[in-house]
Formats: C-alpha cells, structure tokens, sequence
C-alpha cells in the first residue's frame, strides 16, 4: 500500500506544474539590478548608496547637479525603458500567441507602423503640448492599421499568415505617408528623425506618467487574461469547448497589445525586435510555452530595454547611440537563429 | 447526455450545409457521421458542439446548445493547431482548464494527467516536444488533451485519418474504453468498416441531409450508404460475419 503511494507520488511529479514563479522572481531581481546600475552609470557615475538614500528621502543623499541628474534626468529615462521595454515584450508574446506565429511582432501586424504615422502627424501639427496628444494620435493610428490589416486580410482572425502579409503591406503604406508628411514639414524632421531611430532622451516626468497610464493599463489586461489566452493555442472548437469565446479573447487581447504597443512607440519611437527577443527567451529559459509567462516575459522586457538603454548611453560615451541600434545589434542574429530552429524542427 | 436535433437548418451565404435534420443520440452510445466529402458532417459536429449559429433546434438535456455551457463536451479537431514548442503534458493540461479554472490545475489535476498519460500510451513521454512525435503519438496526445477534460460527450473529427492501421486500432480501443465508462461518443470517419466494428449507430449523411440513421449492423448493408457514395462502393461480409466496405472501381474509371 505504501509502496502504491509512493509510486503515485512518483507520478505526479513526472508532471511538472505548468509554471513556476521562479523565473518571474529572478527577471524581477534582474530589473532590480539593471534599473540600479542604469541610474548609477553614465558621464557623472553616482555612488549606488547615495541613490538609495535619495530614493527612500534618507539623510546622506545626493545634493545639487548630482540629485538633478538622478531624478530629473536618469531616473525617468531608466523608468521609460522598462515600461517601453514591458510593453513591446508582452505584446509580441500576445501576438505570437492570438496569430499562432512565432515570428509575429507589433511591428509586422502594422500597429506600430500605423502608431508612427499617427505620431507624426501630431509632431508635424503640433501646437503647444504635443506629448500629451501623442498616445491618443498614435493609439487611433496603430488600431486604424491593425483594423485596416483584417480588413484587407479579409477572413477575421482565419488566416493568420494572410494577415500577417496585409500588416506588412499596411504598415509598408502607412511609413510611406509618414515619410511624405516629413518631407512636406521639413522644419520638424529632425525630432521625427531620432522619434523614429527610437531613443529615450526626451524622456521625462510627463511623458513617463501618461504612457504609464496607458502602458500599465493595458499591461493589466494581458496579464489578467494571460491564463485564458493559452485557450488559444487550440483550435477554436478546442478552446469553445473548453468555455472560451475565441474571437471575443483575441479582440480583447490584441486591443490592449495595440494600446500597449502604441504608446510605447509614440514615447520612444520604433525600437525593434524586443517584441520577438524577450518572448522566445523567456520561453527558452523556462521550456514553457504557456501565457502564463506574460508577467516574466514584461519584467524581462524592461530589464533588456533598460540595460539596453545603458549600452546606448555608455558604450560610445559621451556621444549616444539610438536604442534601435542595440536592440537590433543584438536581435536581428537572434531573428535569424529562431527562423533556422523553426525550419528544422 | 441526451441530444434532440429538430429541424436543424444551416446556410453559409446561401449555400446550404445543412438541411433539415432531426435525430435524437442517445446517452452513451457511440454514434458515426459517415458520408462524402461535403456532405456537413463536421459543421455537423460544430453545431453539437454549439459553436456554429443554426436554425432549427438542438437541444443538449432538454437545454439548447448554445445556450447550455454548464455542459462537458470535448472536442478533437482533423486538424489541429499544436503551438510550436508546446510539451506533451503542457497541451494535455489545456483540458483541465473547464475543470479546475483557467490555469488553477490541481495536484489532483496533474494525477489525473498522469493516469490519462498512461492510458494513452504516452506517459514517459511528457516533457517531449508534441511537434516532434509520431503522427499515432500525436493523435493520442490530442485525444488525451480531451480526455483530460473528463467529457461526458466527446466529439471526434476523423480521428484515426492520416493513422496507420495498427495506430487507427489503438485510438479506436482508448474510445472504446472511454465509451465502457458511459461517455458519449459522436464521430466521424471515413473508413466505414471501421465504423461499423466500432460505433453503435451509423449516420449517413450526403449534402447536409441524413439518408439513413440507424444501427450499425444494418446501415452497412442499406441502399442509402451506397447512394450516398453513388454507388462506388462494396460491402463483403466475412466468414466471421464481419462486413467489410471497399471502394468499387469501375470499367469507365480504368478508360
């Protein structure tokens, strides 16, 4: 009998639990260590104990230019990244996971080309305060593309891959009216210019408290919704039969990636391939493929776009890199690498 | 689980699939769909399953389907979507979820997975990627993610195509056990000795419409099944009393 019920236990533990949190705790400590690092290096290198006594409003903090650079100028930059870097992650796990493609990003389905247009159409019309309408400008713009993508693709959420094809040629459309724009408002090239190499410098306090908002919103939802979203992994019978409305999931989902992904792209620019890095890491590391990792794979996020960020700040010091140059450096081989895996298996 | 059709009707732009169909299944039987290529058994099924619109009624324990999503019916597609990288164990835990929540699955959830692993001949196997097993282990992992729902109906889609003979067989017996503990089955097939050896009922269906309904035994020998085919196949029986179906070929189909 004894025996039975060690072989019982035996058994279970053949089946090991869908997901564990150990992973989700280690990006979160990694996010920790990055954030510290990427306020604390640059041309003025700031002592990490002065910066935790001036965070927690401790006495023996930084004073004067070093406290200004700290809060006004590192502190929201290192913020910025880690939503840009979360939100861009955690929408391409979405995508991939609604299309049933490894390969989709926020980029291929036109949302971020179609955000890009609506904010350049904001940064070219711009009068007075123009952050605060670029979320709402780029949020109308990438969900008019995605839209106009199932529109053209024609069968809703059907044909993954023709969708994906339309989303390519919506967003090809949509860069094509955004380069005439820049060229018909020439004296706002410039900021349209580094807007799109993707580049955190214009970060600050206002920018990072409204695509918060937005960015941890939408966040939000995917997350609340992540257990669900592995329904769509089956079939839409499989998943009907299993008490899911497919196509009602996948609109939530891919409306709240859409939110996410616009805002990170009117606050930062494109910044390219963190949507397909973070998720196939993540998944990498844990074997997993299950939504549940959308916590992980947006605290992974912000940790590759922060450390990232530092790389652009640091390796070329004092001149900048865009971020979309590091981010790319190291995700356009990493692309290739899961493209050849896919092949092969 | 009861199942009343009445009348079911089922137009796609303008195309009928479906057209006016009323049967009752009964509770812990197993019942074949056989029938052409577009003859609806699978938007058929759909309908059963309450996920395609219908006209008509189709009434699940006096409930229509649609509406009753208290009901446990899994659902195993001919073509299945498996997400590249998925392990064995991951998918078939997919089924716990109309159980236990969305991702909540139980530790008694995980020794029920090990025991319908077992069933199926896949336990060992539970961390192996499903895009990289057999087509037989592959069909068995999907039936297991059913199985793992603890369906009181199961509907099937072609479950033994693409399947050698050995691996059709073996899928068949898991069935076959699982309709022994009362569960009701519906499929379809194509191979119709098959479904005679096996299902208690054969459908016939040809362009949306039942030609004959009725048990197996007799349907295989009826004029309808052979209309339905137009007439291109045989029935032999064996010196067992076993009916065997083969597909006729004709002198014109040789010119």
């Amino acid at each position: 009998m004894r025996g039975e019920k060690q072989e019982d236990s035996a058994q279970i533990q053949g089946i090991s639990p869908i997901w564990n949190w150990r992973t989700t705790f280690i990006c979160a400590a990694l996010l920790l260590l990055v954030g510290l690092l990427a306020i604390s290096f640059g041309p003025i290198h700031l002592h990490f104990g002065e910066i935790i006594k001036t965070l927690l409003g401790m006495h023996g903090g930084l004073s004067g230019q070093d406290r200004t650079v700290l809060i006004d100028l590192r502190l929201p930059r290192a913020l910025l990244a880690a939503l840009v870097g979360a939100a861009l992650a955690t929408s391409g796990a979405v995508y991939q996971s609604v299309f049933r493609n490894p390969l989709a990003d926020p980029y291929l389905l036109g949302a971020a080309s179609g955000a890009g247009l609506g904010a350049t159409i904001a940064i070219t019309n711009a009068h007075g305060d123009v952050y605060s309408l670029l979320p709402i400008f780029s949020f109308i713009g990438g969900t008019l593309a995605v839209l106009t993508s199932f529109f053209i693709s024609g069968k809703f959420f059907a044909e993954p891959q023709s969708l994906l094809l339309s989303g390519i040629a919506v967003g090809s459309f949509a860069t094509a009216i955004q380069t005439y724009l820049q060229q018909r408002h020439s004296s706002s090239l410039r900021p349209v210019y580094s807007w799109i190499l993707g580049e955190l410098t214009v970060a600050n306090w206002q920018i990072v408290t409204w695509s918060s908002i937005y960015i941890l919103l939408s966040l939000g939802v995917l997350i609340s919704i992540s257990k669900q979203l592995d329904g769509l992994m089956l079939s839409d019978e499989e998943s009907f039969s299993l008490g899911i409305n497919p196509n009602r999931l996948r609109m939530i989902a891919v409306a709240a990636a859409t939110l996410a992904t616009a805002t990170a792209v009117s606050a930062s620019g494109l910044i390219g391939f963190v949507g397909i890095v973070v998720p196939h890491l993540v998944r990498g590391i844990t074997h997993r493929v299950t939504n549940r990792n959308l916590l992980t794979v947006a605290l992974a996020g912000a940790a590759f776009l922060v450390l990232a960020d530092l790389g652009a700040r640091t390796l070329l010091s004092p001149a900048e890199l865009p971020i979309g140059v590091i981010t790319a450096f190291v995700g356009a081989p990493f692309f290739l690498v899961v493209l050849r895996r896919r092949r092969t298996v | 689980m009861m199942i009343s059709v009445r009348n079911l009707d089922l137009t796609i732009n303008g195309k009928t699939i479906l057209n006016d169909i009323s049967l009752d299944i009964q509770p812990g039987l197993w019942s074949c769909l056989v029938g052409p290529n577009g003859a609806g058994k699978t938007t058929f099924l759909k309908v059963l399953l309450g996920s395609a619109p219908y006209s008509g009624s189709v009434k699940s324990d006096g409930v229509e389907v649609f509406r009753n999503h208290k009901r446990n019916v899994a659902f195993v597609p001919q073509q299945p979507q498996i997400p590249q990288g998925i392990s064995v164990s991951e998918y078939v835990a997919l089924g716990r979820s109309k159980r236990d929540g969305w991702g909540n699955e139980s530790s008694q959830s995980r020794e029920f997975i090990a025991k319908v692993l077992e069933q199926t001949n896949l336990y060992g196997m539970q961390r192996q990627q499903i895009s990289q097993l057999s087509g037989g282990e592959m069909q068995r992992t999907l039936i297991a993610r059913a199985l793992a729902q603890e369906p009181d109906l199961i509907l099937l889609d072609e479950p033994t195509s693409a399947l050698d003979l050995h691996h059709q067989i073996e899928v068949l017996n898991n069935l076959q056990f699982l309709q022994k503990q009362g569960v009701t089955i519906i499929s379809t097939m194509h191979d119709i000795t098959l479904a005679a050896m096996y299902a208690d009922r054969i459908i016939v269906m040809q362009e949306g419409r039942v030609l004959a309904d009725g048990a197996s035994s007799e349907i295989i020998h009826s004029p309808e099944l052979r209309t339905a085919f137009d007439n291109r196949i045989n029935v032999y029986t064996l010196d067992s009393g076993r009916p065997v179906v083969i597909a006729r070929k004709d002198e014109k189909d040789e010119k």
